[in-house]
């Protein structure tokens, strides 16, 4: 699975970090909203759980899941 | 944008009937929803009109409105859009704060409600509402308008500026708030600053209640030791980027802002909840089951519970959709945009509309229909109850969130069931925030 981020959206509210810290970082910017980073651009599979889970409770549809 | 490119770009189309006074202002005025539902029938995606000496082009259609939530701030501007707030809020404050200043108190204001502050909220929520049913007994009639204003005033005051303020809220911050409220009235989007008796108590209000909530702030300076895991202690903590504290002023300007977002959206949203829930047996009756399923007498109200509840989810969505709180948006442009081949120019205000754009049909056939499972249209600029884009409503979480934990406690108890004639619940489209036309009434029956 590959994970696609739509930074445009982002505002810092940090679902995923609490999800998936595995795979997702939140990074305070100088100015605006914090941004989610990804760790892991291709996460294994028993991570799938997680980040469907941190995709579907971000408040601002961030984080698209692509399977391979 | 080039001169040339300028000269072959059309103008919008515009909308019929206006009047040489005050142009479509008395229409728009009677029912704005209704009105630019006809813009958008007679001319199509992009539709000039009046507001009162306003030139507003309406954007319809999930490319435009799309358009509309992803140009620049630069181009389009809340902030010119929304001077109204800034006696409200206070000097210095979100629309009033050169852009630099403005992004990072957004910023703040995302940062109370991160996760550990949410799991405190949907504590304070659920205690909240427990206070509520306490004197309901086994069966009554409410005008839930009313009770809802009530509730949702106790949960915001109580999640932004904590349980001491709470516990010991007064009628004159009652009076001081209604008096904030009164004075975001439609005329303030004309001018906020005419000689208004409303204005003149506006002023007033803000000027005392940044001396009750600078109090608050200074005495929790003076104990700084305590914990609160309220909004205000994240305010409090919030820092600009040179690494200076928001003064007083500002932390309770935001805390002003933060409330205007999150009260009437919140209580208009919930009795349309109850309404609905009240109306639509069939669909009720499954997201009852759903709830005395996963909430069966005694199990805790938490955010981890309250994470997923597909029919009660289901349900309020197809509420957002047909009662949309915040029924159309807008933004000033600051510098020619072009859509389309069409030239959109400095000066005029550019405008969607929530409520028309839930009643397309290309995306919601029978749009009057309630039905929590017609399909999800395939785009995210369709269905907009929270906006989108960039600055898409920071607290949708937190709605979304506080509406299960009011429909989670109260529906495994009562049953509700309309008192008044099914027809004489209406939207009312008279205020900026859409409500039922009061008073909303119903009747609860304890379930056996």
């Amino acid at each position: 699975m590959k994970i696609k981020i739509d930074l445009a959206l982002c505002q810092g509210h940090s679902v995923c970090l609490d999800e998936a810290p595995e795979v997702f970082d939140v990074i305070d910017q100088d100015d605006g909203y914090p941004q989610v980073r990804v760790l892991l651009d291709n996460p294994p599979q028993e991570l799938r759980e997680k980040v469907m889970k941190a995709a579907k409770y971000c408040p601002n549809n961030v984080i698209t899941v692509l399977e391979d | 944008m080039s001169q040339n490119v300028v000269a072959s770009l059309k103008l919008p189309p515009k909308v019929s009937g206006e009047k040489p006074s005050s142009g479509h202002m008395d229409e728009f005025g009677a029912n704005f929803a209704r009105f630019m539902m006809r813009c958008n029938a007679e001319c199509g995606e992009l539709a000039e009109f009046n507001m009162g000496g306003q030139q507003t082009v309406l954007m319809s259609g999930p490319e435009a409105q799309e358009a509309f939530f992803k140009t620049l701030d630069l181009k389009l501007s809340r902030a010119a859009a929304y001077q109204a707030t800034v006696p409200v809020f206070g000097k210095g404050v979100i629309f009033d704060a050169p852009p630099d200043k403005m992004k990072v108190q957004l910023k703040i204001q995302v940062d109370a409600l991160r996760y550990q502050n949410m799991k405190n909220y949907s504590t304070v929520i659920s205690q909240e509402v427990e206070d509520w049913v306490a004197s309901w007994g086994d069966e009554g009639e409410l005008d839930f308008l009313d009770e809802f204003l009530r509730l949702t005033l106790h949960t915001a005051t109580h999640c932004l500026l904590g349980k001491d303020f709470r516990d010991r809220m007064t009628e004159e911050f009652r009076e001081l708030y209604h008096a904030l409220e009164k004075g975001l009235q439609a005329i303030a989007f004309v001018d906020p600053y005419m000689q208004q008796p409303v204005f003149e108590a506006r002023d007033k209000a803000l000027v005392r209640l940044q001396a009750l909530i600078g109090g608050i702030i200074a005495e929790r300076r003076a104990s700084s030791h305590i914990e609160y895991g309220d909004a205000l202690e994240t305010f409090m903590a919030g820092t600009y980027t040179d690494g200076s504290q928001l003064t007083e002023n500002e932390i309770t300007g935001l805390v002003i802002a933060t409330m205007f977002a999150g009260h009437h959206t919140s209580s208009g949203t919930a009795t349309w909840t109850l309404t609905e829930l009240a109306r639509q047996k069939e669909y009720s009756a499954e997201v009852s089951e759903e709830l005395q399923a996963l909430f069966k007498s005694g199990s805790e109200i938490t955010l981890e519970s309250l994470r997923e509840i597909p029919k009660l989810e289901a349900f309020i969505e197809e509420v957002l959709r047909l009662h949309p709180p915040l029924v159309l948006l807008m933004r000033r442009v600051i510098e020619d945009i072009e859509y389309n081949g069409t030239l959109i120019e400095a000066g005029k205000t550019v405008a969607i509309s929530i409520y028309g754009s839930h009643r397309n049909t290309d995306y919601f056939p029978d749009p009057e229909k309630f039905d929590p499972y017609r399909p999800k249209p395939d785009t995210l600029f369709a269905y907009i109850p929270f906006g989108g884009g960039p600055h898409k409503c920071a607290g949708n979480a937190f709605a979304m969130m506080q509406m299960k934990a009011i429909f989670a406690a109260l529906l495994p108890r009562y049953e509700f069931e309309l008192v008044d004639p099914d027809e004489t619940y209406q939207d009312d489209l008279s205020a900026i925030v859409l409500k039922p036309t009061g008073p909303c009434r119903l009747r609860y029956t304890k379930r056996k």
